[in-house]
């Protein structure tokens, strides 16, 4: 699994326009905060925070999402690594490990550019204030690896490029959750604390001092790992697409 | 004999009703160059699917090198190229890395090795900018990487121009000859097939009719002089004055396998013999031909 991880490793550092998309994406996140900065107040730094980061798992998710999944599927690498004898067990695993660790860099990275963008306009976050960020940035962390995993599902059972990031985007932007919910409040409102908004929300107050992070942790870890499942099971079944 | 390398027992592969594969026997022997020979949906491509695990058979086994090692394990010791499958935005090099890295091989100058070897080493230039030859090259270089003991190659000439054809012909021979690797070359292009290929297998509807040596296929595509008379064993006698000795006889019906520019002296003397000559003809089956007689059909193999 550790050649594969190399493997593609070496692949998305030599995949130049990564480096470009979060370079724009970059850019763009500091001129939206500069335009905003003659509105700011002290809450400014942490609600401006809590509204971008939700763009995160559509904007940078999706980007990885189509880097380590769909370009196997467009340039049929898939069938490479198969008929070279990888086992498609490795294959999903190791996807979902880098989709969780590339992911965990992004939002590990986004907080200290929003907190510096913030100083430098003279409006430096306190410690609280850091504290609420890197929650918000967890939350949206593990939605991101959650909505890879479900899609992942799509990638390895159709095997079509389309569907999956059109499937990952409508989770991203919470319009299959939000479906889901306006379902649910009719027939069974109890249900809409397992869906994975609930939960990472759980999570971000666990994180931030308010509620146990047990529960939550088990049913997040027990839903990705459901959704890995599922993709390998997928995978197993559908033969691969030519 | 050679050991066999690949062995496929009963092979059937069924796509609900549709048989793509039907009781498939193949055996490939260690340094052969197998060439298997069908028409386009004749069942080449999920054979090879098969043997490289990229689609499960209905039944049957495939056995690779006499089964001493599992299956998954003795496909990573194998080089193939179904349709060259690279990442778009990599150059050659950095694909070929690619795989280096996911194969674990540990020799970092094998790529560039390969790449010398199929004439890519100077190219810049990502895939998705690459021509149809330059991608096939890439992908025997990818095939060949790890020096496999056995190569699997799908259709590796197809779309290629008439010099990107030669010089693919001339990676393999080389690759060949070099390293004694054994090939699994498919193609619907018989007389390509004929310049490179030591073992030619038949396929049609998906069952294998025919595995045949290429010395065995060109005895029976050579060409000929066939003669009918009315005494078989006076024309012989004639034949024999001529030093005409290489003939076989059925009925009164001779065919000769020499002294096929001799026509006019060997008609003159079967004459002044006294045998009566009815027929006197060249006959050459060309490699399309034998195809088509063993599929039993008319369209181009």
């Amino acid at each position: 699994m550790l050649k594969l991880m190399r493997g593609e490793l070496y692949r998305l550092l030599h995949k130049k326009s990564m480096y470009i998309y979060f370079g724009a994406l970059a850019v763009t996140y500091a001129l939206v905060v500069y335009v905003r900065s003659g509105g700011f107040s002290a809450q400014s730094v942490v609600s401006d925070a809590m509204n971008f980061f939700n763009f995160l798992p559509a904007l940078a998710g999706g980007f990885l999402f189509a880097a380590l999944y769909t370009d196997d599927l467009n340039s049929k690498n898939l069938i490479a690594l198969v008929g070279f004898g990888v086992s498609k067990t490795k294959i999903v695993v190791t996807r979902f490990i880098l989709m969780a660790l590339l992911s965990a860099l992004v939002f590990a990275l986004v907080p200290l550019f929003h907190g510096m963008l913030y100083t430098l306009l003279g409006w430096a976050p306190a410690q609280v204030a850091w504290t609420t960020i890197y929650a918000a940035s967890l939350k949206y962390f593990l939605m991101t690896v959650a909505f890879a995993a479900l899609a992942g599902i799509v990638v390895y059972g159709l095997q079509r490029t389309t569907f999956s990031m059109v499937l990952y985007i409508l989770l991203a932007f919470n319009v299959v959750s939000g479906l889901i919910t306006v379902v649910l409040k009719t027939f069974a409102p109890n249900l809409s604390n397992y869906l994975m908004a609930s939960i990472s929300d759980r999570i971000m107050l666990a994180a931030m001092g308010s509620g146990s992070l047990v529960t939550p942790i088990v049913l997040y870890v027990a839903y990705v790992a459901c959704a890995g499942a599922l993709s390998v099971l997928a995978f197993h079944k559908k033969e691969m697409e030519f | 004999m050679t050991q066999a390398i690949l062995r496929t027992q009963d092979l059937t592969k069924k796509y609900g009703e549709f048989t793509a594969l039907d009781k498939v026997s193949l055996n490939l022997g260690e340094g052969d160059i197998y060439g298997l020979v069908g028409r386009n949906g004749a069942g080449k491509t999920t054979l090879f699917k098969c043997v490289m695990g990229l689609a499960s058979p209905t039944s049957g086994t495939i056995t690779i090198h006499a089964g001493k090692t599992h299956l998954s394990a003795a496909r990573k010791k194998m080089g193939f190229m179904i349709n060259p499958s690279f990442f778009s935005y990599l150059k050659a090099r950095e694909n070929l890395e690619y795989l280096r890295r996911v194969k674990g091989l540990k020799d970092t100058g094998e790529v560039k090795r390969l790449l010398k070897l199929v004439e890519l080493d100077g190219v810049k230039k990502p895939f998705k900018a690459f021509s149809l030859g330059m991608k096939q090259r890439l992908g025997i270089a990818g095939a060949l990487l790890g020096s496999p003991s056995l190569v699997v190659l799908d259709e590796p000439i197809n779309g290629l121009d008439p010099q990107g054809i030669i010089d693919m012909r001339g990676v393999i021979k080389n690759v060949h000859a070099q390293t004694g690797t054994t090939f699994i070359i498919s193609s619907h292009i018989l007389s390509e097939l004929d310049l490179v290929a030591t073992q030619f297998g038949f396929i049609d509807h998906g069952v294998l009719l025919q595995e045949i040596s290429r010395r065995d296929l060109h005895e029976h595509t050579k060409k000929s002089l066939v003669i009918e008379v009315d005494q078989a064993d006076r024309a012989l006698v004639a034949l024999e004055s001529l030093n005409v000795r290489d003939v076989s006889v059925d009925g009164n019906r001779l065919t000769l396998a020499t002294a096929l520019d001799r026509c006019p002296e060997i008609a003159r003397a079967l004459v002044e013999s006294g045998v009566a000559l009815f027929d006197l003809h060249r006959q050459e089956t060309t490699l399309e031909e034998y195809f088509m007689r063993l599929v039993g059909g008319d369209h181009n193999a």
